[in-house]
């Protein structure tokens, strides 16, 4: 009691000082929290901004793709005996494919900009970043698997194949092979755009 | 001052079931990446083994029939083999995951390789697939020929050693699945 009544007496204002040093601690503590918090969603905020763009200027190239791959046709001017005079997207399933794929991939993107803009409102939450990692993983085997099927049917198109007859069609359709190897390439740079939202979504999840 | 003991035991044990479930987390992943590694290497050496020559002549096709007569199938079996190669050098790295707890930036390191790996597989997959595709069924326009209908067991041989490629894929996004899971727990 006495032991009480002396520190209370001499600690008062050292109480007082201490309560004020406490306070003062606090707020330190706090405003360190609060700038590690910011901090912390501070670049997490920059990415989810970078992830954003990224997936706009993703689905500009997918719609490009898909467009130019389907817009692709040609019609040769003569008849020869072995080759059709006419050449479109539609000849080759693969391509069919190429276009459907390309096209769910850009209708995907489309869907996961909300996703995006959660990210960057709130970029400490880990839910949406996680539906995006996995959501765009399987998007990017899509992407690639439609890519890498139409590019060896245009590598084919190109070099033909001597050991199973297989004639090399750009001989005679030019265009038609420029234009098809155009949005084979624009597919292409999905992929890699693909692969860096990835990157970015996997250094956003991590904790500190 | 006994809740506060109590609490702070309790706060250990959560500590400890988030802990091994993190440890399950990364057993799973070794496990499935040596299943995975099993289905590349499989895939490449049953297409780098697959030849036939056909008993007759003909005027128009050769009568011998080898996987690297396709440049497509070719990159596929080095796709395969670059990817098991992977498979068996990042078995060291889960296996690290597995024994220490502090493994957030080998996980973001392993997330990256992995989706790289992934997309090469994916590539070396579909590009083999549509040339198998166009084997079997030929093309019309293009008078590109159908040659499954004289190299049979050829042909049943490419296809089948597509199916493990497309399994390790599968395995490969669920690996990356995990990894992304591990890697936003708390602990």
């Amino acid at each position: 009691m006495a032991k009480e009544s002396t520190t209370i007496d001499v600690g008062e204002p050292s109480t007082v000082t201490k309560s004020t040093s406490h306070v003062v601690v606090d707020e330190k503590k706090k405003k360190k929290s609060f700038v590690a918090a910011a901090a912390g969603g501070g670049y997490k905020r920059g990415l989810a901004i970078f992830d954003f763009l990224l997936r706009l200027a993703a689905i500009g190239i997918t719609i490009a793709a898909s467009s130019v791959m389907f817009t692709a046709e040609e019609t040769l001017p003569f008849f020869t005996q072995f080759l059709q005079f006419q050449a479109g997207y539609d000849d080759f399933p693969t391509f069919q494919f190429f276009v459907i794929a390309i096209a769910i991939v850009a209708g995907y993107l489309v869907l996961s900009l909300p996703f995006s803009i959660v990210t960057i409102v709130r970029p400490l939450a880990v839910a949406p970043r996680l539906i995006l990692l996995i959501s765009d993983t399987v998007v990017l085997t899509l992407t690639t698997a439609a890519a890498a099927a139409a590019a060896s049917i245009v590598y084919l198109a190109h070099n033909g194949n001597a050991n199973t007859n297989w004639l090399p069609i750009c001989q005679q359709f030019g265009d038609f092979c420029q234009t098809t190897s155009t949005a084979v390439v624009a597919a292409s740079i999905s992929v890699v755009f693909f692969i860096l939202l990835i990157v970015i979504s996997a250094i956003s999840l991590k904790r500190h | 001052m006994k809740s506060g003991q109590a609490e702070i035991v309790e706060t250990s044990k959560g500590i400890q079931k988030s802990g091994l479930m993190s440890r399950r987390i990364a057993i799973l992943e070794f496990i499935l990446r040596i299943v995975a590694f099993f289905n590349t290497i499989s895939s490449a050496i049953l297409m780098a083994t697959t030849n036939e020559t056909l008993p007759f002549f003909t005027q128009f096709i050769r009568f011998r029939a080898e996987y690297n007569d396709l440049p497509a199938l070719s990159f596929f079996v080095v796709a395969n083999a670059v990817v098991s190669g992977y498979l068996i050098l990042s078995l060291a790295l889960a296996f690290v995951h597995i024994v220490t707890s502090k493994t957030q930036n080998s996980r973001i390191v392993l997330i990256v390789l992995d989706v790289a790996m992934l997309g090469l597989l994916t590539a070396g997959a579909s590009s083999a697939a549509a040339i198998v595709y166009l084997a079997h069924n030929g093309n019309n326009k293009t008078n590109w020929f159908a040659i499954c209908q004289q190299f049979n067991s050829f042909c049943e041989r490419i296809s089948g050693s597509l199916i493990g490629s497309f399994i390790a894929v599968v395995l490969l996004i669920l690996l990356i699945l995990l990894s992304a899971i591990a890697l936003s727990r708390r602990h």
